[in-house]
């Protein structure tokens, strides 16, 4: 196991893969900008290394300032948590060639499944179910059009190289098509510098459905169940459950297997998750793959009593997998609620300001993962993610009422902030979210109905 | 390169200046000095045989490091209190005193830098860069010993600022 383990990133997420670490006695780095030089993990760690600006790509995307810090401070892997440069395979190789390990897949499977349109061929070629659309990135609007014609309406465009929810749109009528090809090409290239698009079917009223996977490097690989992700605003995920309340055991089975066959046939090492659009037909699709820990892995972890993090830890460093998929036992259901500091009335825009007062829920069965305290400044920077509040019931109807609970005890106030925790209550209270009919098209409903 | 003045203030400050000074530009430096501190001085202390002024500012409590709360991030860098400049690291490296082993450094206390002025070298992944002056001065220490490992914006080089006169 390493002795010493630098995180490249910040927020929540840093603190919580520097908790880990701490519990398994692995010394702690920090890196931070100067916007986050108080921040909590920088509190936490035991060395913090100051590496830029505020602008991220001076400091948490600036590849020469991490590996210099890793190097100054004897660290002999990198955790790139989620977000900035987790699924960047220059980033994962420079690490290689610098003798240090970064802690996820190896560089060359991140590059072929971070192309989503490889991806997709890559999973149709192992046999997972993939959605019709594009062999490939496209090549112009033409091609797009011709596809577009052969699967039939309505369709989603997307980047080869999108994630987050960005760079893609649903195309409704084949004469919305040529706009919208230039305007996500256009997009794609400004966020992700590479213009490619590849196009597929768009299911209407489906659920988003994602299958965590553990492999190790010695060909072993099982999976954690899955995760409900059906919650969405503009593509992002607002509330995730384990479970998912929909599936049937065979659906359950059928998807996860899926999964670990897609998994095995690349040679996957480390912890990756495996997105499906679940039809309202109970037919599934595969989507993309995601290289990295995901945001919502708190709610497979309280289902499963395993830490995901540990075990990336554990197979970054080259150990076997201990756990057999026999031993992965979910139980009782989880729920995870983002509590953003944005402005729901306003198109869930981001509010920057300063903590004034900041009190998360506690008690039975409630875990909340945020590097946010009173004094702390939501600065602009960064993205908007405040608290992730997690809770764990034996059935869903209690783990409803947990959340409802635990989101009434925030006491968050600062000089112009908002959040999502009233929305996210709506939610909860919300007849189709409570009888687990919701599909990803929810917030949007009900942004019509607070509209209209 | 972007080398930066930051804030943080010391309780003393001595300012040896060099060369004959009469009484009277030494007293007009000193009023220029204690003008442009944040606080009035609490103390001047000033022998003119060969020259010492110290002026002492009486500690503020934690103003070391002001809060994110009142100052956000990155706010534009305040007039030390000590009367300093610090010419800082522009990225996390090794930071190196001369070219080349064995050879001189590039800048010694002492000496009169001008903008632009290589006063260092940074190593950053095993290429070298040179950290230039962005502002002239006299090098009143330097604070990191050569090839030590420094973060981004840490202190390298201490500068005493010129009065207009000797800048010109």
């Amino acid at each position: 196991m390493f002795t010493a383990v630098l995180i490249a990133n910040r927020g929540e997420i840093a603190l919580r893969v520097a908790r880990t670490c701490r519990e398994l006695g692995i010394r702690t780095v920090a890196v931070h900008s100067t916007a986050d030089r108080d921040s909590a993990v920088v509190r936490f760690a035991d060395e913090s290394v100051h590496i830029g600006p505020s602008a991220s790509r001076r400091s948490y995307l600036h590849i020469p300032s991490l590996i210099e810090a890793a190097r100054q401070t004897g660290a002999e892997a990198i955790h790139p948590g989620y977000g900035f440069l987790s699924e960047d395979p220059d980033f994962a190789e420079i690490c290689q060639v610098n003798g240090i390990t970064f802690i996820g897949p190896p560089a060359e499977l991140m590059q072929q499944l971070g192309d989503k349109a490889m991806a997709r061929t890559l999973m149709a070629q192992a046999g997972l179910p993939v959605l019709p659309g594009s062999d490939g990135a496209l090549t112009g609007p033409g091609e797009a059009e011709a596809v577009a014609r052969q699967v039939g309406c309505p369709v989603i465009l997307k980047a080869v190289a999108g994630g987050g929810g960005r760079g893609m749109a649903v195309v409704r009528a084949l004469d919305e098509l040529p706009r919208a090809f230039t305007e996500t090409r256009a997009h794609a290239r400004t966020v992700f510098g590479d213009e490619r698009l590849y196009l597929e079917r768009f299911v209407d009223d489906a659920r988003h459905i994602e299958v965590q996977v553990l492999c190790d490097g010695h060909g072993s690989a099982v999976h954690l169940g899955e995760r409900d992700c059906s919650v969405q605003r503009r593509h992002q995920k607002l509330i995730e459950e384990s479970p998912g309340p929909s599936l049937t055991p065979e659906l359950r089975e059928a998807v996860c297997a899926a999964a670990v066959k897609g998994a095995l046939a690349v040679g996957y090492v480390g912890a990756a998750t495996f997105e499906f659009v679940l039809a309202p037909s109970g037919e599934f699709y595969l989507m993309e793959i995601n290289c990295r820990l995901q945001v919502e892995h708190p709610v497979t972890e309280m289902v499963t009593g395993i830490d995901i993090v540990r075990e990336q830890l554990t197979i970054a460093a080259g150990l076997p997998l201990t756990l057999r998929q026999e031993d992965v036992q979910p139980r009782g259901v989880a729920l995870e609620c983002r509590v953003n500091a944005e402005d729901p009335a306003r198109d869930f825009t981001p509010t920057p300001g300063l903590l004034t007062e900041f009190v998360p829920p506690g008690g039975q069965f409630v875990r909340v993962d945020t590097h946010a305290y009173p004094g702390w400044y939501v600065g602009p920077d960064y993205d908007s993610l405040l608290a992730k509040t997690v809770v764990w019931a034996p059935d869903r109807a209690q783990a409803l009422a947990r959340m409802d609970r635990a989101l009434s005890e925030f006491r968050i106030d600062g000089t112009g902030l908002r959040t999502t925790v009233g929305f996210l209550r709506q939610v909860l209270a919300h007849p189709d979210f409570r009888s687990a009919q919701h599909t990803t098209g929810l917030v949007e409903a009900m942004g019509r109905r607070r509209v209209g | 390169m972007i080398p930066n003045t930051d804030q943080h203030s010391q309780d003393d400050a001595v300012l040896p200046t060099s060369g004959p000074a009469d009484l009277e530009s030494v007293c007009r430096s000193v009023a220029e000095l204690a003008r442009a501190a944040p606080k009035a001085p609490s103390r001047i202390k000033l022998r003119h045989g060969s020259t010492t002024v110290e002026m002492e500012w009486t500690a503020a409590p934690a103003a070391d490091r002001p809060a994110p709360a009142e100052a956000g991030p990155e706010q534009p860098p305040a007039l030390p209190a000590d009367g300093l400049d610090h010419l800082c690291a522009p990225m996390v490296g090794t930071f190196y005193h001369s070219r080349e082993p064995g050879t001189p450094p590039l800048v010694s206390v002492g000496d009169l830098v001008r903008p632009g002025q290589a006063v260092g070298i940074l190593e950053v992944m095993k290429m070298m860069s040179t950290i230039e002056a962005d502002r002239s001065g006299r090098v009143v220490e330097i604070l990191v010993p050569d090839a030590q490992a420094v973060e981004y914006q840490q202190r390298l080089i201490a500068l005493e600022p010129l009065v207009p006169a000797e800048d010109g």
